[in-house]
């Protein structure tokens, strides 16, 4: 798995390429828990480059996702590939985790005067 | 990784003797590639390929548990419509008819991933079946054709 970070104006864009399983989610975890901790609570997960996740992807999202929201900001979900998409659904995640066509359209999600 | 074959006619056949996190990606691929090569279509290859996953996952993670590796066998073979996947380890007993059942309703701060695993398995999958036979616990996945 490969994660690469970009820091947008007010946005944080950890873009992530590979699968998500039982051995990489740690790597995915710790990522995030590294820029919630940095103070980086407005969090888009650029999931162009997934191409597979089991429930252990699941953990991750819905870890960040507490953490972020209790700290004032929101984890979205970008550009998700149809598989992993089945797996969000079957689930019940779409409903609690907002998810956009591309990077762009979640990172314009996040308004501009959020503190 | 060791110990591709084919024991039978159309089974195909891979044990690993001592499965650790680092072998599923490796336990996915054969999956995939032995699905394909018993004829199942990409559908049932891909759902089989997620529960194989999560049921190898829970071994290596609760039945064997951290630093005592053990044996998983896992046996493709081609099913009515679609395939079969038995996997086999020596780890405590689990019966998946005991996991608890996650709640997908509740609100996002009462929400907790306990139980996505199996759930997903039961969601893609036609029949979960479980066996302990002398000291072997024995998981069935089948799934056919959409």
């Amino acid at each position: 798995m490969k994660i690469t970070i970009d820091q947008r104006a007010h946005v944080t864009v950890v873009a992530v390429a590979g699968s998500i399983d039982a051995l990489t989610a740690d790597t995915l975890v710790h990522a995030m828990g590294e820029q919630m901790h940095a103070g980086n609570t407005r969090l888009v997960a650029a999931f162009e480059g997934v191409e597979y996740t089991s429930s252990a992807g699941l953990r991750v999202l819905l870890a960040t996702l507490k953490e972020a929201r209790q700290r004032g900001g929101d984890l979205r979900l970008a550009a998700v590939q149809e598989r992993v998409l089945r797996v969000l659904d079957l689930s019940g995640f779409t409903s609690i985790l907002k998810c956009y066509p591309d990077v762009g359209a979640a990172v314009a999600s996040f308004p501009s005067h959020h503190a | 990784m060791s110990g591709a074959s084919a024991p039978g006619a159309g089974v195909v056949r891979r044990s690993v003797p001592r499965a650790r996190l680092t072998d599923l990606a490796a336990l996915r691929a054969f999956v995939a590639a032995a699905c394909a090569e018993v004829g199942a279509p990409p559908a049932v290859g891909e759902a089989l390929v997620l529960a194989a996953d999560e049921v190898c996952s829970n071994i290596v993670l609760h039945g064997y548990g951290a630093g005592e590796p053990g044996p998983i066998t896992i046996e493709v073979d081609r099913a009515a419509d679609g395939a079969c996947v038995t996997i086999a380890d020596e780890g405590r007993a689990f019966d998946p008819a005991d996991a608890r059942a996650p709640d997908l309703t509740a609100p996002w701060d009462a929400r907790e991933a306990g139980g996505l695993g199996w759930h997903l398995v039961r969601q893609v999958v036609d029949e979960l079946r479980y066996e302990r036979r002398s000291g072997v616990n024995l998981i069935t996945l089948v799934k056919r054709a959409p």
